[in-house]
């Protein structure tokens, strides 16, 4: 029952913050997460919308509150911080914490995270190929932005200045401290209900039943060492691809993940904090375990893993963090390929793995003020044992729904030209991987500057069990008339009517395409998915337009014949 | 009875179809339950409107039917739709495909994206683009529709669905290519998204375009049948479809916009609630609706149920909550806001892998039904639970129609669950019970202090087999004082179908900040709307003296992408009447979110506009006092365990048909009819009005 009415207060929060915010970023596409944490700053309870915060809120709020002094903060205060280092994530991602108190004394602390569409910084949206931390946007160390239930001025004036969409970000911080409200009040609402003492006892046997749960689950899976790697393209500076490494021993104490041997830190958008890389761990425990178990402490307890400091899994000051969700994104990836020896029927082929963010900004000619936009773009999901990867989904531990168009082009001027999966794109294999998606942003009427913060544009998603791997994404400007190839990680200055066309990788393949059914290639031809020659020679599937069947002599022959594919 | 008039609701369910009979002159109830008939519904509901005319009412004096049918849903759920094209601007033909890109499960590597209603190579591009003020960009190109129109001939399509960006603002495109698709295929249906849905956001108004389009055929051809075997029976009254706001359709309406009767079925009982607390002097009603699989809880404000756009359908979790987010097909009709949860008589208790009793969602449903049943059920459910405690009784549950077996019912939950967890079998059967009630209480809170509704202000109305018995002790967990249950609460819902008015909702994008606003322009938005709707209630020969406008508008703080909808006044509004909307916004935003922002403009986005042909409300049939005390009607005695008294407790059980005007029982107490059981709680007791109805209370 307690967790029932935590995990629901959670829930309020969640829904407070996002119907009162004021950017698309939050209020559509729910790039946030609300938590309730112990006296101890142990994990009570959280929301779920974005997997990727899973593991940053469990390591910023006991940093955060024991850097700043528990003993510095009173009833009605609230605490602001962004701090990447020291158990936080990029600086986009501001978290409040406030403390809650019941009949005067303090008994435990509830926390939001929003990802804030601008924070400063080189770039509107504040992504960009940075350097270092300093031209990333404004970094905050533990603060106070309420106190005693009022806003501090100084504090909100500070910050605001700093960041280009004042009114978004004072709207987005109110909405924050609305949600963080709530939660307090639903917790002095179970207490006034259950009694302090009992909320407390089951407190510990809800985070006791969990470890207890997410240790059964953990001893079903094979015991071993597996290990695996991955690269990205490069780091948009140097065309060194940037290495991934991944060892992960399950044995009887539970899953421990070992990232020795990844590349070091470098300066370049390519590094992960420590809670990035935790989350993803997380977010990879929680996929192997029964969805039904909670998440808190006990849960986290069973986060164990090893990411050397100073390398692109746990970075140091003053490395930049703006590309850090794209790494952690795609060490989930590594992760997955490497349990792929371990449960292949469980895990996909590799999926589009990045967040793939599209960031841009300018002088609103409408409006007469500054305006930025962050979104980014869903890809294919890698082919699985049983089925197909589907089409155009934001992947793993990002979760964020795209922006509608009419709104897009309601409040900001861009106008979207195209949005359509894009065909030929799939990983092959028996079952495919799905296709990726094409977003054409047109710029009509203002000069933009547009930051791509990607990957995948030197190797597409993996294949597993003879499956073929995905599409390559491509990053064009203007691909109607010059069509320049941008590069995956890059800030532009876009002249008025310039178009910039995104263009996602597809899921890899699962098992091998000649092993495909043909009906699956005929349909896939005839919704336009897969072309007719693609059928032929990468599926070996012969398919007659006249009578959209399969010709199965055909078929036959070429498959029997065919030998350096799918075999 | 000769001369008697009479109105009818048939709700044809998955297992029955119910029929409801009421004389308006007298208030008396007939009610008549038959078989669905799966392979043709009309069948069924042909046979029980026969029983009910077998029972008494002439054909002539039935003066209308009113029909609530999840036809529309299960024609989603089942796949049974018309082979249907999607037509788009050209660069968005896969709208449908790409959805809102987000996972239904988050942690799942084996999910699915719902299947497009309309395949890939039935979805068109045409050239043609307006800007977001609704401007032409480009003009359509009426020769590359000609040519899909060809392409649909060719593959037999028989409906079409047309979704154009930004046609919220401008239909003009739109409404060419209909006419343009009308002229190629004269045959072919079509739905225009500025016409059945005009919104903003594109993949919301296309899908709801798509799902009207798709089983448009199908609702066409169910409600033409109904008529033609209805109208073969001799009754000639009005015939009414229940649509998911509440209020009712002509079948006529309903065939061309089928898409507002897709949650049919579940309004009606929130709509009796409200009517029925309305009657009673009660304006603010929560309902609480809990029958063999689920328990559905809705909220009424005002007098008026609440009502929600953000609704999804077909998908594997019927509910407007966050995390149902990409499970199913949204639409953006207005529905009946209700949260509906796994929880009912025949949900299924079990332990989990750490050792913890659950409870539901899985359920044993009708077959095999719970283990007492006798029925070849082996997991024990909410309703076994039950009757070990002794809250429902052996001897007369459906009025003995069943008899069940205690001995099984314990037997299964001391093997499945109490020898497991080391308990006795009434403390497991006890926690089984309190379990479902916590789910059943965050259900309650989550239409009501979620929503920012404090619910101890509100009366709760329990009804369905299963309500009564439950509702007490969730009212006392709420700290709501009363609860109210109707007379025989298996029928309550079907009521609902009886007093309900005719209605058409109308909308119109509206974006503009209200400190700007050309308040005639607001005005010609409703005169058109009004209008329209007046027409509409005229053809269903509505008098003018029964018709009635209410006017909405959804209204945010520039910037933020949430609606709230407040309610306007009637005729051209002037500067008082703007600030007064404004005031309404702010304290709305300030119970919605817990904060307001005075400094900042709010804007329009929407203007809506129901049209009310009212329905008259029938008399109430009451009944008498009775002679001495409540003793009257105690037909017996027997042990039901109470937590509060922490065992089993001897208790009355009162048969609720002896029981007359102004009886007073105390709890604990039972009382029994044939369609369900109130559990009266100790400390608590139970007061009957003048109707029946049984109001329970803090003793």
């Amino acid at each position: 029952m307690i967790r029932n009415a935590l995990v629901e207060a959670t829930e309020e929060m969640a829904s407070a913050l996002r119907r009162s915010a004021y950017s698309t970023n939050i209020k559509t596409r729910h790039d946030f997460s609300c938590a309730i944490f112990d006296l101890q700053m142990r994990t009570v309870a959280q929301s779920f919308s974005q997997p990727n915060h899973l593991g940053s809120l469990v390591e910023t709020i006991p940093r955060a509150l024991r850097s700043y002094g528990i003993e510095n903060l009173g009833e009605g205060d609230g605490i602001l911080v962004n701090l990447p280092y020291t158990g936080g994530v990029h600086l986009n991602d501001i978290t409040l914490i406030s403390p809650v108190y019941y009949k005067g004394d303090p008994v435990g602390y509830v926390a939001s995270l929003a990802h804030h569409v601008d924070v400063g910084g080189g770039a509107p949206a504040s992504i960009g190929a940075f350097r270092e931390i300093f031209q990333e946007g404004i970094v905050i160390p533990p603060v106070k932005l309420v106190s005693g239930g009022e806003i501090n001025r100084d504090v909100f004036d500070l910050v605001l200045a700093q960041v280009r969409a004042k009114r978004e970000t004072a709207g987005d911080f109110r909405a924050q401290i609305a949600s963080n409200n709530t939660g307090k009040r639903r917790l002095t609402a179970l207490l006034d209900r259950m009694g302090l003492e009992t909320v407390v006892r089951y407190t510990d046997e809800l985070i006791e039943y969990t470890d207890r749960r997410t240790k059964a689950e953990l001893a079903k899976l094979p015991l071993g060492v597996f290990a695996d790697e991955g690269v990205m393209d490069s780091d948009g500076y140097s065309d060194e691809p940037v290495r991934l490494k991944v060892e992960v021993t399950i044995d009887e104490e539970g899953a421990f993940f070992d990232f020795s041997g990844s590349d070091e830190q470098r300066h370049a958008p390519v590094n992960s904090t420590y809670a990035q890389t935790h989350s993803g761990v997380a977010f990879v425990l929680k996929c192997l375990i029964d969805p039904d178990v909670p998440v808190n402490a006990g849960f986290y307890r069973n986060v164990r893993m090893l990411a050397p400091e100073g390398t692109v899994v746990n970075c140091t000051a003053p490395f930049p963090v703006v590309g850090g969700w794209e790494t952690q994104l795609r060490l989930t990836e590594v992760i997955f390929k490497a349990l792929a020896q371990a449960i292949p029927d469980r895990v996909p082929a590799g999926t589009e793995g990045m967040i793939c963010h599209s960031g841009f900004g300018g002088f609103d000619p409408y409006r007469g003020e500054t305006y930025c936009f962050l979104e980014t773009i869903a890809g294919g999901f890698g082919g699985r044992a049983t089925k197909d990867g589907p089409d155009a989904v934001q992947p793993h531990g990002k979760n964020t729904a795209n922006a509608p168009i009419e709104e897009t082009e309601l409040n900001y001027p861009v106008r979207i030209t195209r949005y359509e999966l894009v065909e030929d794109s799939e990983g092959p294999g028996k079952h495919r991987g799905g296709l990726g998606l094409r977003r054409d942003y047109l710029f009509p009427d203002h000069e933009a500057s547009f930051t791509i913060l990607a990957d995948r544009e030197r190797w597409g998603p993996h294949g597993l069990f003879g499956g073929l791997p995905g599409e390559r994404a491509h990053y064009v400007l203007n691909p109607d008339g010059e069509a320049r190839e941008l590069g995956s990680k890059v800030t532009v200055q876009l002249e008025e009517g310039d178009v910039v066309s995104y263009r996602t990788c597809g899921g890899g393949g699962y098992g091998p395409p000649g092993k495909r059914d043909p009906q699956d290639v005929l349909r896939d031809v005839r919704d336009g998915r897969v072309s007719l020659e693609r059928a032929r020679d990468i599926y070996g599937v012969v398919v007659d337009v006249a009578r959209w069947s399969v010709d199965w002599e055909e078929t036959e022959r070429v498959r029997s014949g065919s030998t350096e594919r799918g075999q | 009875m000769l001369g008697d008039q009479y109105r009818l609701g048939v709700d044809v369910g998955g297992t029955f179809t119910d029929a409801i009979l009421l004389n308006e002159a007298t208030g008396e109830v007939l009610t008549g339950k038959v078989p669905t008939t799966p392979s043709d519904p009309s069948n069924g509901f042909l046979n029980v409107v026969n029983r009910m005319l077998d029972e008494g009412a002439k054909a002539e004096g039935v003066r209308y039917v009113v029909h609530g049918t999840t036809v529309a849903t299960n024609a989603i759920i089942e796949g049974n739709l018309a082979r249907t094209a999607f037509v788009t601007t050209d660069g968005f033909r896969d709208l449908l495909e790409i959805q809102t890109g987000i996972r239904p499960r988050l942690y799942d590597l084996q999910f699915e994206k719902v299947k497009p209603l309309v395949p890939r190579y039935l979805s068109f591009g045409v050239p043609e683009r307006l800007d977001f003020r609704g401007e032409v960009l480009v003009e359509l190109d009426e020769e590359a529709v000609r040519k899909v129109a060809e392409v649909l001939r060719g593959e037999g399509v028989e409906s079409v669905a047309v979704c154009l960006l930004h046609s919220y603002l401008n239909p003009a495109h739109e409404e060419r290519i209909g006419e343009i698709l009308t002229e190629e295929l004269p045959t072919v249906l079509i739905s225009l998204s500025s016409d059945v849905a005009p919104e903003f956001r594109e993949y919301f108004r296309a899908s709801t375009t798509v799902i009207n389009a798709a089983i448009r055929p199908v609702v066409s051809e169910y409600l033409g049948k109904i008529t033609e075997r209805v109208r073969g029976s001799g009754v000639s009254g009005e015939l009414l479809v229940m649509q998911s706001s509440g209020g009712v359709l002509t079948f006529e309406a309903a065939m061309d916009r089928p898409v507002f009767m897709v949650e049919s079925g579940p309004a009606a009982g929130v709509i009796a609630a409200s009517e029925l607390g309305k009657s009673l002097g009660y304006e603010d009603v929560i309902s609480f609706d809990m029958g063999g699989t689920t328990a559905k809880v809705g909220l009424v404000e005002d007098g008026t149920p609440r009502v929600t756009k953000d609704y999804q359908v077909g998908g594997t979790a019927s509910t407007t909550e966050h995390g149902s987010r990409g499970s199913g097909y949204p639409i953006r009709t207005p529905v009946i806001d209700l949260v509906e949860i796994g929880a009912g008589g025949g949900s299924i208790a079990w332990i989990d892998s750490g050792g913890i009793l659950r409870v539901g969602p899985q359920s044993a449903g009708a077959d095999p039904g719970p283990v007492c049943y006798g029925r070849g059920g082996e997991e024990p459910t909410i309703t076994d639970a039950n009757l070990v405690l002794g809250r429902i009784s052996a001897e007369y549950f459906l009025g003995g129609e069943i008899g069940l077996d205690a001995v099984a019912a314990q037997g299964a939950i001391e093997e499945r669950c109490a020898r497991p967890l080391g308990m006795s079998v009434e403390e497991v059967a006890l926690g089984i019970v309190e379990i479902a009630n916590n789910a059943m209480v965050g259900a309650l809170r989550r239409v009501s202090v979620q929503r920012g509704y404090d619910p101890r202000e509100f009366l709760l109305v329990a009804f369905g087999g299963a309500g009564p018995v439950h509702a007490n002790r969730l009212a006392a967990e709420l700290g709501m004082a009363r609860v109210l249950v109707p007379v025989s609460p298996g029928t309550t819902s079907a009521m609902g179908l009886l007093v309900t008015d005719i209605k058409h909702d109308y909308s119109v994008a509206f974006i503009r900040r209200i400190d700007e606003v050309d308040l005639t322009s607001v005005e010609e938005q409703f005169a058109g709307m009004d209008s329209e709707g007046r027409q509409a209630l005229a053809r269903e020969g509505v008098g003018s003296g029964e018709m009635r406008f209410v006017r909405q508008a959804d209204v945010r703080y520039v910037g933020q992408s949430y609606e709230l909808t407040i309610s306007l006044p009637d005729g051209l509004m002037g500067v008082a009447e703007i600030a007064d909307v404004l005031d309404r916004f702010h304290a709305e935003h300030e119970r919605a979110y817990g904060f307001m922002a005075e400094d900042e403009p709010a804007e329009f986005v929407a203007l809506r506009l129901s049209a009310i042909g009212e329905i008259s409300k029938s008399r109430v049939r009451e009944i008498g006092k009775g002679v001495g005390g409540s003793e009257r009607a105690v037909k017996g005695r027997r042990e039901v365990y109470f937590a509060e008294r922490g065992g089993f407790v001897d208790c009355r059980v009162y048969d609720r048909y002896e029981l007359r005007s102004e009886d007073v029982v105390d709890g604990p107490a039972i009382l029994e009819e044939v369609d369900s059981t109130v559990v009266v709680h100790p400390g608590w007791g139970g007061e009957v009005d003048g109707f029946g109805n049984v109001w329970l209370g803090l003793g």
